[in-house]
Formats: structure tokens, sequence, C-alpha cells
């Protein structure tokens, strides 16, 4: 098993290679080498930090038709966590108004600070989606950490799993071979375990 | 529902990790030591979150503490805060990528809020913890920062007005005073800070048992409590009082082994 974690400078690398390395995936690069993620059998894009940014970096790297093609034309599985997983969809509005990725229907905004503490830290319930193979093995439900100011909703069907802070927000998404979540699997004890597991094995 | 969290606090200072009272530190050992007698990587699986502190009174190397924060995080999949010496973007960077997923600041928040700025706004509020230090004098909490060592102008309620204002992610409460005591936490302070914030709560300083954290988690704005106290919870002592914790019905995370 081979698996390039996406690098465009931005993303708590260390932690989720680490984790990979625990459930022993031997080949693990980071890179943003365009051959290489052509030859990675799945790809993990993290993130951490402003959405805009992020956007410009993967541009300039060009991530972003890089990913278009191994992505949604070769479908390569890929994860996107946090940061990562809301630049998979269509925009955002942090700081402005920046578009993001396009590979699921999605839209990012912030939480309302004047009805719940912004940012939204810590352990949260999942409920999880049954048809989502990331979750094979999973009860109804599971705690998973957070950290974010801003969230996923959407109107498509994009097979998602719900998390609750001042409304219903897409915790993790599944289509196909394009997976996300909006919580760090990699800081989650047993059920992030469990959960990349099952993205090496299942997706 | 959103958990509450429970997250230890390691001290670290000149190589080894400390107890610490009233901010006197008095070494333990070293991460050998820790290892040994904490068995970290078990004891990770009963903690929410970790706080690495770097309180060496000299001047305070980065390069030394990133080293020492990259070998703690092996094979410990919790999120790992570190801070103490923070100067410059890069020092936060070096943090970053020796395995903190988030990063402490206290005194460059007085000293330096431009910096504080532009590290929120690279990483974002999310990845940022403010710490601040404060002691009760003639019934007013005064602020310190530099390890304790410098007392600022502003009271503690102006001061949390102005660090809210660099928009940092989450606020890391400690009294000096109950600092490494064991006497439990400052309840009247926590309650009137957490009322003034609208962001994440991270109280610290006091609690020596598990009736300590469970008397902070009862509290309705506060998000986490933190300890320090290496010798009250060595060996099985974390593990049993998150256990007792959950048997109470607190709202603390469940994992499933």
């Amino acid at each position: 098993m081979n698996i390039v974690i996406v690098d465009y400078g931005m993303g708590n690398i260390k932690s989720i290679a680490s984790t990979l390395k625990y459930i022993g995936v031997s080949d693990i690069l980071v890179s943003s080498d365009y051959e290489k993620m052509k030859n990675a059998d799945k790809l993990i894009l993290p993130g951490v930090g402003a959405f805009g940014k992020a956007m410009d970096q993967i541009k300039e790297k060009k991530i972003d038709q890089f990913l278009e093609e191994l992505v949604l034309k070769e479908m390569k599985p890929i994860l996107g966590i946090c940061l990562g997983m809301q630049l998979m969809g269509n925009s955002s509005s942090e700081d402005g108004f920046h578009e993001g990725l396009g590979l699921v229907n999605g839209l990012v905004e912030k939480f309302n600070t004047k009805k719940v503490r912004v940012p939204h830290v810590g352990f949260n319930q999942v409920k999880i989606n049954k048809d989502s193979k990331l979750y094979e093995g999973f009860d109804q439900e599971a705690d998973f950490y957070f950290t974010h100011s801003f969230r996923m909703t959407t109107n498509s069907n994009i097979n998602p799993s719900i998390c609750n802070y001042e409304n219903d927000f897409v915790a993790s998404f599944e289509l196909d071979n394009i997976v996300g979540t909006q919580f760090h699997p990699e800081l989650s004890q047993h059920n992030g375990l469990r959960l990349f597991r099952n993205f090496i094995e299942k997706i | 529902m959103l958990r509450k969290r429970i997250i230890f606090t390691l001290i670290y200072s000149n190589g080894y990790y400390t107890l610490s009272r009233n901010f006197r530190l008095q070494r333990v050992g070293n991460l050998t030591w820790l290892e040994r007698n904490y068995k970290f990587q078990k004891i990770a699986f009963s903690l929410d979150e970790l706080v690495v502190l770097n309180a060496t009174k000299e001047k305070k190397s980065i390069e030394e503490f990133a080293v020492e924060v990259s070998k703690l995080v092996n094979d410990v999949f919790i999120p790992i805060a570190a801070g103490g010496g923070i100067t410059k973007v890069e020092d936060a960077e070096l943090l970053f990528k020796n395995g903190a997923d988030k990063i402490v600041l206290n005194t460059v928040l007085k000293k330096d809020p431009k910096l504080v700025k532009e590290i929120v706004r690279k990483y974002g509020s999310q990845s940022v913890v403010a710490s601040i230090d404060y002691k009760r004098n003639n019934g007013f909490n005064e602020v310190y920062i530099s390890d304790g060592t410098y007392k600022l102008e502003e009271t503690l309620e102006e001061y949390l007005d102005y660090v809210l204002g660099l928009d940092v992610g989450e606020i890391y409460l400690n009294s000096i005073e109950k600092d490494g005591t064991g006497f439990g936490y400052d309840i009247d302070t926590i309650t009137s800070v957490s009322d003034r914030i609208n962001i994440p709560l991270i109280i610290a300083g006091g609690a020596g048992n598990e009736s300590h954290l469970l008397e902070g988690l009862k509290l309705e704005g506060v998000s986490a409590v933190a300890t320090a106290n290496l010798y009250n919870f060595v060996g099985d002592g974390l593990p049993i009082a998150r256990k007792k914790i959950l048997d109470s019905g607190e709202n603390i995370a469940r994992w499933n082994s």
C-alpha cells in the first residue's frame, strides 16, 4: 500500500503519517509531485489553516489539476481531513469568497458565534451513515475529535454522516472514491485508527 | 453533543519534566522516566488532549523543545498543544512540524500582538491557545506573563477582552495561587471568566484528584479541565480517574477500544 499525503505546505502531516505507520502502512510519501501522486494507491489531503491561502498554494502547485485528473477521471481514492475536506467542496466564505476544488457539492460557512462557542473543539458524536464504508464495524454513533470554526453543509446527496453543533453539519461524506472528514481521525484515538483502516481496506 | 475534555499538562524545563507549585518548579524526571512511570502511549488513551509547556526559566531553546515534542508524539493519537518561548512565526512553524497540533501562546499575547495575529491568520484560530496566568491580590485578579515573573497593569477582565480581540481559539486559564496545590480549581474566577468569553475555556491550577476534575467539568462554561499533577495521576491514576468520571455520567468522550 502506497499512500501520498498531498503536501501544499499546510497541515499536521506528522500526526497523519505516524498514524498510518502505526496501522501498518509501509509506504508513506509526503509530496505534491504529479508522478508520485499518480503512482499512489491512495491520496490524503490534509489541512490546517485558512481556506483562501490553502487554495492559492494548491493552484500554484497545480494540485487542483492533478486531483481533477486522478480523482475524478482515474477514480483514485482520496481522503480529505478537516480543511482538506472543506477544500473538496464548492466554496468557502472564510475571509471573503473562495472557490474550492469542487469535487463534491458543499458550502463552507462559519458557525454562528452568537449561539455557540467557536471554534468547535473536542470530541463530538457523529451519527453514522450506514451506507458509508468508512464506518464499517461502527455502531450508530461514534465520538471523533473536531477543531474548526467553519463547517460544511450540502443540498446534494454526498452520503453524509452528521454532527450537530448549533445545527447539523457534514461530519464526513463518501462519494465512491471521494471521502472527507471534518474531524481529525488521526487525533481520535481508537475510533480514528479504525476509520483509517477502513479507508485503506474498503475505499 | 459536544463532549468536555480532560487534558494533561506536562511542564518541561531544561531537559526535565517538573512538578510546579505556585510556579516554583521541581524536577521529576526526563522523558525516559516519564515513559517508564507513565507508559505514556497507554495513558494517552485516557486523555482527550495533551499540553506541553516549556517553562525553562532561563533562555528557552525552541529547537531543543521541538525535538522533545517530536519524541513525545510518537504513537500518541491525541491532539498535542505545545508552547513556551515562541517569539516568531518560525518558532510556531517548527513546533507544528514536530508534531504539535496547536500552539500555546502567553507572553507574546502582550508583547507582540502583531505576531499573534499573523500566526492566527496562517494557522487559523483553532490552532492557537492563549494561556493566561493570574493571581488574586486584594480581591482583584492580576495577570502575569513571562512565567509568572512580570505583573501586568490590566485586570484579568480587561486582559481577557484584549486577548479575545486577537482572535485566538481557546483560553487556557491558570491560577498561579492554586497551581500544584491540589486544593481544587478557583471556581469563582472560572465562573466569572466563562460568562465573559465566547470561545472554549480550558481551566488549570489546583486539580489534585478526580473529584476536582469532575467539579470543573460540571461548570457550564468550562470546555476542558487540565491537570499537571504528575504524582497524583501516576501509573493507573488517569485511566481510573477517567473511568470514575465516565461512570458518574459526565459528558466526556467514549472511545471503543
